[in-house]
């Protein structure tokens, strides 16, 4: 098994020094980058890496999670781009169709993702962030389609999508949760108006979408009619705790970046700097062996609710502290504007990852919900009360 | 977790018990001579369990969660010591009477329980000798879980290595050390957070349990990530073959996180944190003598910025 797994450790890392793209961080525009991120995903599906959580009918699918972690401790190792504008849909549109669409929605949709499609997620809403349930968005069954109008925001790259895993409200009766359905939702459709999001950063990592009376046919939806909580749930646990890992390894490789700062500020001697820098490599490593942690308890069956959460919030303070000490290292020059790099959180530009690291203690539940969910799921403590009277 | 691990760990709290302050200092040094703990570090050769740094870190994990008392932290270091000392320096009986149980303690230690030691370790530049106790001197410490002494050696010592031997001796001495501290405070912050949980469970104010505040659940989650985070980073480095700076920064890491959680947990005990008969003070009083032995994070700290400076690129 081990040898099985060096072998496959050598074949990825040979064909990332001969494939990895070097010189992503330089893209000028948002739309040279997500060229670029197209380019990539086509190699990686080509190489078979793209997909490695995939089951095994599928080209590249069938890798054990042992195996996966292979290759995405590979992919950080090569310092290669993340896979952004695929990552709902290898994840979660794949998790969804597979594990609760239709034999026909399998059948006209998974092939496609592996062609290039992407996807993004219709689930926040102005009015439903960490109260996912409170979505208002409407789908009226009207024959054989379902016309929804409402607003979604914080999709990820939802600009450049072709297709949308939408949760819409059917009806307002009982129980939040009991009135949602989900649909696939084609982009390109009559109604469909996608604004991006202007980050402090400077980049659009994040839409908006406006729905205006949007036909969805309704063999397009997964599951019944009000099942559609439990289908989000499918989706939201579809990421298998590999980017936490992979995220974690870029992070340590990237301490090389502060290491750098250090002597080009001729601090190498400042007892204060040394601690702090000091101090944040040990905790990035720390980090970095929660991921792992985490991931073995995944692989053996015995991952406790809860768990996922310990390791966002862990990562993302680290991440972080991370930006934060090469903001203070960078001084003055650090307020000087460069360029910044899409879709990276350790560029170095300390400003934008600073600011970028915000993405991850409020994007995909906010740490303050992940501390209400390891209180609540990990400590026992007792819930919030469901009532609430002013 | 290694079987080896959650088995060792599965007796070891058996052994102790799983409620702090285990105040009885016999029966816990009686069970841990019973079980051979005091040679698990120790080589099969010497008639140890040659099981290295994880089951150390097993055993003074348990050790902390109960603040037992007594010196198990010296004797492990003698053993060690007698067990690797030069053949010539004929400690074969020594070595196993220190197994058997007879106290024995270190100045690397602080000479703790020395006047209850037959023998004390000395690590010095150059020489690792072990000598007859004589002069004791008591010193108080805050810690009251452990007795701790000013020891003068007597002139009758043995020397266990010099030169190189005796700085590769010394640095096995020193991360055996700096792994039984991390492992003692994980345990004791472990058990503290626990105590604080409950607590909340059960102390009711505004006609509720506190454990329904939000404001604290919230600490009591960001303690529980960093004491998660603390925990993974020791397993990964408590094997032997690990480097003393990095051993070392491990040791800061965890004494800063259990710190944390020993100082919350009196905040949120509120007056009963504050009265000598509640457990919560000994456990912070045992963690501010486990961060301040065998280097402060101050110094590993430094040393760990460093190692990255001159890291390879």
């Amino acid at each position: 098994m081990t040898a099985q797994l060096d072998t496959l450790r050598t074949d990825v890392r040979n064909w990332l020094d001969a494939h990895a793209p070097r010189d992503w961080r330089v893209a000028a525009t948002h739309e040279a980058f997500v060229a670029t991120q197209r380019d990539w995903f086509r190699q990686l599906v080509a190489a078979g890496y793209a997909n490695p959580h995939w089951p095994a009918q599928w080209p590249g699918g069938g890798r054990s999670l042992a195996e996966q972690k292979v290759i995405y401790e590979e992919l950080a190792r090569a310092d290669a781009p993340r896979l952004l504008l695929s990552f709902v849909s290898t994840f979660h549109a794949f998790a969804t169709i597979h594990e609760c669409g239709s034999a026909d929605q399998k059948a006209r949709h998974l092939h496609r993702i592996l062609e290039g499609e992407t996807w993004c997620q219709g689930f926040s809403e102005p009015g439903a962030g960490s109260d996912l349930a409170a979505v208002k968005t409407r789908a009226e069954r009207h024959g054989e389609v379902y016309r929804v109008t409402g607003q979604k925001i914080w999709s990820t790259m939802a600009q450049y999508a072709d297709k949308c895993l939408l949760l819409a409200r059917t009806s307002s009766g009982g129980a939040k949760q009991a009135g949602l359905t989900f649909l696939l939702l084609d982009m390109a459709a009559p109604g469909v108006t996608v604004r991006p999001i202007h980050q402090i950063q400077g980049d659009e990592e994040f839409a908006e979408i406006f729905l205006d009376n949007v036909e969805v046919p309704v063999r397009e939806r997964v599951g019944e009619e009000g099942a559609g909580w439990a289908v989000a749930q499918a989706t939201l646990a579809s990421e298998r705790g590999l980017t936490l890992m992979e995220l974690g390894y870029r992070m340590r490789g990237a301490m090389r970046r502060l290491v750098d700062l250090v002597r080009m500020t001729g601090r190498s001697e400042d007892l204060g700097v040394l601690r702090d820098l000091g101090r944040l490599g040990t905790d990035v490593d720390a980090v970095c062996a929660l991921a792992d942690r985490f991931l073995e308890n995944r692989m053996n069956g015995v991952e406790r609710p809860g768990d996922a959460s310990i390791v966002k919030n862990a990562y993302s303070r680290c991440l972080r502290a991370w930006a934060l000490l090469g903001l203070r290292l960078g001084g003055l020059d650090a307020q000087y504007r460069d360029p910044i790099s899409f879709g990276d959180l350790n560029s170095g530009n300390w400003m934008a990852d600073f600011m970028n690291s915000y993405a991850w203690t409020i994007a995909g539940g906010s740490e303050e919900v992940q501390r209400n969910i390891i209180a609540e799921r990990v400590l026992a403590m007792p819930r919030e009360p469901r009532e609430w009277v002013l | 977790m290694s079987l080896l691990r959650s088995e060792l760990q599965e007796s070891a709290r058996k052994a102790f018990g799983n409620d702090a302050p285990n105040g009885d200092a016999a029966a816990c040094w009686t069970k841990l001579s019973d079980m051979g703990w005091f040679m698990i570090c120790a080589p099969e050769a010497s008639g140890g369990l040659g099981m290295g740094l994880e089951a150390l870190g097993v055993i003074h994990g348990e050790l902390g969660r109960v603040l037992a008392p007594g010196g198990a932290i010296a004797q492990m270091l003698v053993v060690e010591a007698l067990a690797q000392a030069d053949a010539a320096a004929g400690v074969g009986a020594l070595l196993e009477r220190a197994m058997a149980g007879e106290i024995m303690t270190t100045t690397l230690c602080h000479g703790i329980d020395a006047d209850q030691a037959s023998h004390v370790l000395l690590v010095e530049p150059g020489r690792i000798a072990l000598a007859p106790t004589d002069t004791i001197m008591p010193r108080t410490s805050w810690d009251s879980t452990r007795r701790l002494f000013d020891v003068a050696p007597a002139d009758a010592a043995i020397t266990l290595a010099q030169g190189g031997a005796a700085a590769a001796l010394g640095d096995r001495l020193r991360a055996m050390l700096l792994v039984a501290l991390a492992a003692d405070s994980l345990g004791a912050a472990d058990a503290v957070l626990a105590i604080t949980i409950d607590y909340l469970k059960v102390r009711r104010q505004f006609d509720r349990p506190l454990a329904l505040f939000q404001a604290l659940k919230h600490r009591l989650a960001d303690l529980k990530v960093g004491l998660a985070t603390a925990e993974a980073l020791f397993w990964s480095r408590c094997h032997d073959g690990e480097s003393l700076p990095r051993l070392g920064a491990l040791k800061a890491h965890v004494a800063t996180c259990a710190l944390r959680v020993a100082e919350e947990a009196i905040q949120l005990h509120g007056g009963i944190g504050l009265t000598a008969e509640h457990p919560c003070h000994l456990f912070l009083k045992r963690i501010l003598l486990n961060r301040a032995w065998g280097g402060d994070p101050d110094l590993w700290e430094e040393v760990a910025g460093r190692a990255l400076l001159n890291a390879p690129a």
